[in-house]
């Protein structure tokens, strides 16, 4: 071995796992200190802890609720219980156990609440949806209206074409004729003649189920 | 719905000093004084059963006493040990061991010394008693220990009210023993374990309701409901 060769530093390996216990025991203390200011009155520190605490009791409840609306629900639950039982806290105490048996205490009433209003009540779909209003039911229009694109859909190419021109871009025959180089006449057969056409598919439609 | 950085902005404005609570077993011990003095204005009141010298000689009687004393002593301070929500839910086996004493002293008296009830041991003046002394313990109280442990109404509430129900139902059946000359062996057995057991079941039944409805209404927020 030379003598100019220098000893390689020791690689110090450090798991994500302990640098999180490391900055969560960290938190810990901080949290503790500003939970004994906010008992004494410090409203800056009661907020800076609450600001801290909400993405932690978040990531608590994101893991038994599914919907945000519900995880936001959870973790308000869970910030006003911390107000009122705050007298409550030892300052020579951890206040992490604390918060997170607060925490789980409250996610786990709002779970069983949950479960029971389930257990009693039975969700709508929008099949059960009815309205005293015929306008509001739009789902029947969007199939009439899905019905009838896929009838002008097979009728011949030149009656296509015209009720297109006529009845869907709303044109006059004057300009239907200009824009097709059909005379007017012809035009107006081919509508009469869609139209029949239409009535019929639809009416078949209407007849399969 | 409350956005969250509203809340924790009403929250902080609403956050007056509030008085850290005293070590659960001073709590505890305060609540005992409390049953203490409860007890001695009875005593005055009332004075002791008539045949008190006589039964302090009895090792059965002492021992059923002690029993009583421990598990209400005991059962106190599990009440106030586990309403912190940090602390284990195991101190609830806390008083289980006097408990299972208390009532054995009790069967195994029975057991050997039974004393039947004739028509003329029905005295109806001293059920009245009874009954009176039963109310006049249980129900301050009972009431001590809402108000003190109001908070754990948001955490524990079903574990604390009924440590909380033994341990008034102890010392008031410690009471009944201090004060009525209970002489049949079915009386003692109404009034020790029947007492207890209404006592802490009435706890169990409605201390969870009550304490809810103590912290809605002695705290300076109202109880959190944000859900629909």
């Amino acid at each position: 071995m030379s003598a100019g060769r220098r000893n390689p530093t020791p690689l110090t390996i450090v798991s994500a796992s302990r640098l999180h216990d490391s900055r969560k025991a960290s938190d810990g203390a901080e949290w503790s200190k500003l939970m004994a200011r906010s008992q004494d009155g410090d409203r800056e520190a009661y907020r800076t802890l609450l600001e801290d605490v909400t993405p932690y009791i978040r990531s608590l409840a994101a893991r038994c609720f599914k919907q945000p609306s519900d995880v936001e629900d959870a973790v308000q639950d869970v910030l006003l219980t911390i107000h009122m039982v705050r007298h409550a806290y030892d300052p020579g105490r951890p206040f992490g156990p604390w918060l997170a048996a607060i925490a789980n205490r409250r996610i786990i009433d709002r779970l069983r609440r949950d479960t029971r209003r389930k257990a009693r009540e039975v969700e709508l779909s929008t099949d059960h949806e009815t309205f005293a209003e015929p306008s509001a039911n739009l789902h029947t229009e969007t199939a009439d209206e899905v019905a009838l694109a896929q009838a002008i859909e097979w009728l011949p190419p030149d009656q296509r074409q015209t009720i297109r021109m006529l009845k869907l871009n709303e044109m006059s025959l004057k300009e239907a004729a200009a824009a097709s180089g059909r005379s007017i006449p012809a035009l107006k057969v081919a509508t009469h003649r869609a139209i029949k056409s239409l009535r019929r598919m639809l009416k078949q439609q209407s007849n399969s189920p | 719905m409350t956005e969250t950085p509203d809340l924790i902005d009403a929250l902080v404005e609403n956050a007056a000093p509030v008085r850290r609570l005293r070590p659960p077993l001073l709590r505890a011990g305060l609540w005992l004084a409390f049953a203490a003095t409860v007890l001695g204005l009875i005593a005055i009141a009332h004075g002791v059963r008539t045949d008190f010298s006589d039964c302090v000689r009895q090792p059965l009687f002492v021992l059923s006493m002690i029993g009583a004393l421990a598990t209400g002593i005991l059962a106190a301070v599990a009440s106030f040990r586990i309403s912190l929500p940090d602390s284990s839910r195991l101190w609830i086996i806390l008083p289980l061991p006097a408990l299972a004493f208390w009532v054995s002293i009790i069967g195994y008296g029975c057991l050997a010394d039974w004393v039947s009830m004739d028509p003329e041991g029905i005295r109806l003046g001293e059920t009245v008693r009874c009954f009176a002394t039963l109310f006049m313990t249980s129900v301050p109280l009972s009431i001590a220990m809402l108000v003190m442990l109001r908070y754990a109404a948001l955490l524990r509430p079903l574990e604390v009210s009924l440590m909380g129900g033994l341990a008034v139902a102890a010392v008031t059946a410690f009471a009944l023993s201090l004060f009525h000359d209970l002489d049949a062996t079915v009386m003692i057995l109404i009034w020790n374990l029947g007492a207890a057991a209404l006592v802490a079941t009435l706890g169990s039944l409605f201390g969870q309701s009550m304490l809810t409805w103590m912290a809605s209404h002695f705290t300076t927020l109202p109880r959190p409901d944000t859900g629909p």
